[in-house]
């Protein structure tokens, strides 16, 4: 009983706080909601290109080109000693013409036909390496390497690492960003919860006088914090979702996979969204009123 | 009937303090600045239950500081400050508005909430302390009654005269039901009458058990009255004595 009266009392004098200082209160939240459009976009390309590695992750394995004209008995013999290397998971022998159907598929695809100009061509027969573990990949080939029967080998490491190295550079710059944001954030609700300490002096004298304890002078403002966060995360949250089915169709051609897109990945960004919009506001305003209401000796 | 309701706010908090304990005890207090002034100098003075003291002093005096040391809005720098037998400066940061809330404190300048009733500046002072809706409903109107401000209940302070918002003022410091009232110059603002007015007040909430300490400059009143006077000058003590009048030097 004693705690919702407290609570009740905060949350009304909070109220009245950002009502009273609307305009610091309303620029403050502003501020918040640019942080929060800037760490949904980062969120959203972020989850993109992370579906994007682990989609390449899951691909990851080694090819080998093998020699024309292995005997069936070798192929089956080279498949078994692969099968065994340590780091595998599985060894798919592709023959020429399956090969030769796989290009015709891809072709079909694209809605094209495969044109040969008359002349016979055949490819060449490989073996595809699935692996339990994308760091076995150097392993796996090395291994291969030594074998006669491997002409070359081809993997799609080079690729993960280029994405890899495109995902830390988007992360290292966005958090950076955000950070830099989340500063000036943390600076606006100092200042407004600062102003609304100055402008409530007397009553906080007064409180002072009377025996309010610190919890009922402090809480107010920090909640008075708490709520421009939490009112700029609604309003992000109501942006990202106002955008969020015109996006869809963007973000999977950007990125190419579901996993950046629907409901589930709009929970997890609302409840981020709201969760530091809290945190940012509670902090800006701790740090003001820790710093302009003392309380005493 | 105003006796009748003074009787039952004012007793009980009394009646809480240790028998023959001094209300309020400074031994050898000196409180000095950072700068080397010395604002307090070796006071020593005892408080007992019940009394009525007037605080004097030409302004610089020391009277000031003396009430933020009552209030722990301020420690000594030497000495000891004790409180019915609690010493001061042993209250932790944490507890201190449970020691202010058997302090009542008044000041010249009413320091009344301007934007609110006089009603809602008396339960403010309850809300704070977060009492419950019951107590508020029941104890502000006996306040607002026994300071005679029942009908200007819902008056802001600005339409209220100087002696009617001294009164507001007293009312809320009486909100906790305070074993002691500290009243700074309450009737600084005032005209003589309106302040014959609040000392009769303050008479009759002393006559009913609770500690008055009462800083000054009105020799008219001090001498009339012919309590006890704790005289201050440049910090230190230099007259206690009962029965007596303003005297200067």
């Amino acid at each position: 009983m004693g705690f919702l009266r407290f609570l009740g009392f905060t949350l009304v004098r909070a109220g009245q706080g950002f009502w009273r200082n609307k305009m610091m209160s309303l620029a403050a939240t502003a501020t918040v909601i640019l942080m929060l459009v800037l760490l949904s976009g980062l969120v959203i390309v972020l989850g993109g290109l992370n579906s994007g590695l682990a989609y390449i992750e899951s691909k990851v394995g080694v090819t080998a080109r093998l020699v024309d004209g292995l005997a069936p008995e070798a192929v089956d013999q080279l498949v078994a000693d692969v099968v065994a290397l340590p780091g595998v998971a599985s060894v798919e022998y592709v023959s020429p013409d399956e090969a030769m159907r796989r290009l015709e598929q891809a072709y079909a695809d694209r809605g094209q036909t495969l044109e040969t100009g008359g002349s016979e061509i055949s490819l060449y027969a490989s073996i595809e390496v699935g692996l339990t573990d994308p760091a076995a990949a150097t392993a796996v080939s090395a291994a291969l390497g030594e074998r006669p029967e491997i002409e070359r080998i081809t993997t799609i490491q080079e690729q993960y690492d280029k994405l890899l190295g495109v995902t830390n550079v988007v992360r290292l710059a966005g958090l950076s960003a955000m950070i830099l944001v989340g500063l000036t954030v943390v600076f606006m609700i100092v200042n407004t919860i600062r102003i609304a300490v100055f402008s409530r002096s007397r009553e906080i004298e007064i409180m002072r006088l009377v025996g309010a304890s610190d919890a009922f002078i402090r809480w107010p403002f920090i909640m008075e914090g708490m709520l421009c966060g939490l009112l700029g995360a609604t309003v992000t949250v109501l942006l990202v979702a106002v955008v969020w089915g015109p996006i869809q169709p963007l973000l999977i051609e950007i990125f190419q996979m579901p996993t950046a897109v629907g409901a589930q990945f709009f929970t997890f960004v609302a409840v981020l969204i709201l969760s530091v919009g809290l945190v940012v506001g509670m902090l800006g305003s701790w740090i003001s009123v820790r710093a302009h209401l003392a309380t005493g000796v | 009937m105003t006796e009748a309701r003074l009787v039952t706010d004012a007793r009980p908090a009394a009646a809480r303090l240790i028998g023959d304990e001094p209300l309020i005890r400074l031994v050898d207090v000196t409180v000095a600045y950072p700068n080397g002034k010395e604002a307090l100098i070796n006071v020593d003075l005892e408080i007992r239950r019940s009394d009525f003291i007037f605080l004097v002093g030409p302004s610089g005096a020391g009277k000031s500081t003396l009430i933020r040391l009552l209030i722990r809005e301020q420690v000594a720098t030497t000495g000891r400050v004790y409180l019915a037998g609690r010493d001061l400066a042993r209250v932790s940061r944490s507890q201190v508005h449970r020691l202010r809330r058997r302090i009542g404190v008044v000041f010249q300048d009413f320091r009344l909430l301007p934007n609110k009733t006089v009603r809602e500046n008396v339960a403010f002072a309850l809300e704070v302390t977060g009492a419950p809706l019951a107590e508020i409903r029941r104890r502000v109107p006996r306040l607002l009654a026994l300071v005679g401000l029942e009908d200007q209940a819902q008056q802001l302070p600005a339409q209220l005269s100087g002696g009617e918002q001294q009164r507001a003022a007293i009312a809320r410091a009486l909100v906790h039901d305070p074993a002691i009232l500290i009243a700074d110059e309450p009737t600084g603002n005032l005209d003589p009458v309106t302040g014959w007015e609040i000392v009769q007040l303050l008479l009759e909430i002393n006559a009913l058990g609770t500690t008055l300490v009462v800083a000054t400059h009105n020799q008219e009143i001090v001498t009339a009255l012919r309590r006890r006077v704790v005289a201050l000058e440049q910090g230190r003590m230099v007259r206690d004595e009962l029965g007596a009048a303003y005297r200067r030097g």
